[in-house]
């Protein structure tokens, strides 16, 4: 086996298995080998973290492997980023997410912003409780592809649909594509208070993610 | 079928008995909406349970404070006192979370800002947080209020196996990241708090309780947070230390969808489970594959029907329950997680006429063919 193809197949296994330590080792060499860092993100870490969010929608694998993977994944980007950044490499975009106003439920908007990173976003992340006027400031602030909202219970996704009239209020609607997710959403609430797209779950909204970003 | 008590009926239902109705117990009733059920927050226990027909009471009440939003303070810090000495009535016996904790100024609900358990340094923090689980004074207090208050009820302590203290005391992300880093931490983390729930069971057994529910949510609305074999590694052995100690009937509580652990989690002996969140489990599956072995307790939606739905669709909801799970008994009707103050007072209102209505043995046999899945 040629030695890219070796050290390819070590990395993307290295993401995969969620072992950071051989990541950055992979990478060095790969480099040093003379590939660039757009084939490294593009052709062989993107497509090994793909393979991972397919195991997981398929319940092949658990939180804790998707968890390790996508931090294998922020390993090898710490050291790839700087150098796309230098060469003028368009990242994916940013993200601003947070749970909505009187919501105090992260763990799940917390592995959303994990496997976003993992996928080349950069997440602005604005917490929990988050009012309407903090999502719109953020926006003006950052200038996102995306804002992603989170509730875990039916009182507070209430406020998602508060904080889309918001948007429209302060004429900035248009300006992102938004997304809603939680466990007690349904594609029809989404649809209903004007979101974008819905995610049942973290591979789902970075799914989402990717193809509005095609468009 | 003579009439038969309130705690006879719960009890009943646990042993996978048909009782003479389908009884109707909450996890919990967060004090905001037992103030607007009862108009005041100066009442008994019995006297909510009278006042909605339900069978058997624990958790908490808003009698000798205010009510406060959320569940049961779990904070840590100032807890050990508060802990001892309850200065409002309250059943349950849960440890703190390990935590830095956070507050929303508007409402005063509580919550987990970051886990604290996260090196082997962190373990020192069980001393500064876990109260002494042999002080005399809690028991002693908790003893009187159920003299007191239990009447003909089922009345119930909360507490835990160990397994949710140790993940929001990690924080679910460190968690997962030890499973592979530091695997013995975990262990070590769910050992201590499982050795703490079993020395508080010891002192539970001798009161006069009469049955415990253990609060321990192990997964979301898609799966567990864990594998099967991460369950039987990480889990089972530690959570197996309490309830080897237990020596009442029990219900286990988790949300989200516990397929991939059942058979295991069944092992721990517990009387029912509770409460087959409807957006993760489908409880004619659950009666149909595991009602021989355990009671069945919940399904009544909370993510629309009751917050959201109209009393007209929460009376449909529980007929079909009944008509699903209540044949041959082993069914209690309760909330899919618990009745929380946001949830519509008149829905509260149509469960508990709906449960009188539809829930009386031999179930009505039109009732019955409402769920031609039996037939099949």
């Amino acid at each position: 086996m040629p030695e890219k193809e070796r050290l390819q197949q070590e990395l993307q296994e290295a993401v995969i298995k969620g072992k950071r330590d051989v990541v950055e080792p992979s990478i060095r060499r790969l480099l040093s080998e003379g590939t660039s860092p757009e084939e490294i993100m593009d052709r062989m870490m993107i497509p090994a973290m793909d393979i991972v969010g397919e195991q997981f929608s398929r319940g092949e694998i658990f939180l804790p492997e998707m968890m390790i993977a996508a931090r294998a994944m922020n390993t090898g980007l710490a050291i790839l980023k700087p150098m796309l950044t230098a060469k003028g490499a368009p990242s994916k975009g940013k993200v601003v997410i947070g749970a909505v106003k009187g919501d105090i439920h992260d763990v799940g908007k917390n592995i959303v912003s994990m496997v976003l990173e993992g996928a080349g976003y950069e997440v602005i992340d604005l917490g929990i409780d988050v009012p309407p006027e903090k999502f719109i400031t953020a926006l003006n602030e950052h200038h996102p592809r995306f804002v992603l909202m989170s509730a875990l219970i039916t009182l507070t996704m209430i406020a998602m649909e508060d904080t889309i009239k918001a948007f429209k209020a302060a004429g900035v609607r248009d300006k992102v594509k938004i997304g809603v997710g939680g466990a007690p959403l349904t594609q029809n609430f989404a649809d209903r208070i004007g979101a974008d797209f819905y995610g049942k779950d973290a591979r789902a909204a970075v799914t989402k993610c990717n193809e509005l970003l095609k468009e | 079928m003579k009439e038969m008590r309130p705690r006879e009926r719960v009890l009943s239902a646990l042993r996978r008995e048909t009782p003479d109705r389908v009884p109707w117990v909450e996890n919990d009733i967060e004090e905001g909406l037992q103030e607007r059920i009862m108009g005041t927050t100066q009442f008994a226990p019995g006297e909510l349970c009278e006042k909605l027909g339900m069978d058997g009471f624990g958790y908490h009440f808003p009698m000798g404070g205010q009510a406060v939003a959320g569940q049961a303070l779990q904070a840590g810090g100032s807890f050990k006192e508060t802990y001892y000495y309850p200065q409002k009535v309250t059943f349950d016996f849960v440890p703190p979370w390990i935590a830095e904790m956070g507050v929303i100024p508007e409402t005063g609900r509580t919550f987990v800002k970051k886990g604290l358990l996260t090196s082997n340094d962190s373990l020192k923090l069980f001393d500064e947080y876990l109260p002494d689980p042999d002080h005399p004074a809690r028991y002693e207090q908790v003893s009187k209020w159920i003299d007191q208050y239990k009447g003909d009820y089922a009345v119930f302590a909360r507490i835990r196996l160990g397994s949710a203290s140790m993940l929001e005391s990690m924080g679910i992300v460190e968690f997962a990241y030890n499973i592979y880093d530091n695997p013995d931490l975990i262990k070590e983390v769910h050992r201590r708090f499982s050795e703490w729930s079993a020395k508080v069971v010891e002192h539970l057994n001798k009161m006069d309780f009469h049955f415990y529910w253990v609060n321990d949510d192990h997964a979301d609305t898609r799966s567990t947070w864990m594998s099967r074999e991460q369950y039987q590694e990480f889990f089972l052995p530690y959570q197996k230390i309490v309830a080897d100690a237990i020596r009442k009937p029990w219900v286990f509580h988790s949300d989200g969808n516990l397929l991939p652990i059942l058979d295991d989690l069944l092992t721990l002996g517990m009387a029912g489970i509770h409460p087959i969140q409807p957006s993760a489990m489908d409880i004619k599956k659950i009666k149909a594959n595991y009602g021989n072995r355990v009671c069945i307790l919940g399904n009544i939606d909370l993510d629309y029907t009751l917050t959201l739905g109209s009393p007209e669709e929460v009376d449909k909801e529980v007929k079909e329950r009944i008509a699903t799970t209540g044949v041959n008994g082993g069914y209690i009707v309760t909330s899919a997680n618990s009745l929380t103050d946001y949830c519509k007072t008149e829905n509260v209102w149509a469960m508990a006429r709906a449960v009188k209505k539809y829930g009386k043995y031999p179930l009505d046999p039109n009732l019955l063919k409402l769920d031609s899945w039996w037939g099949t």
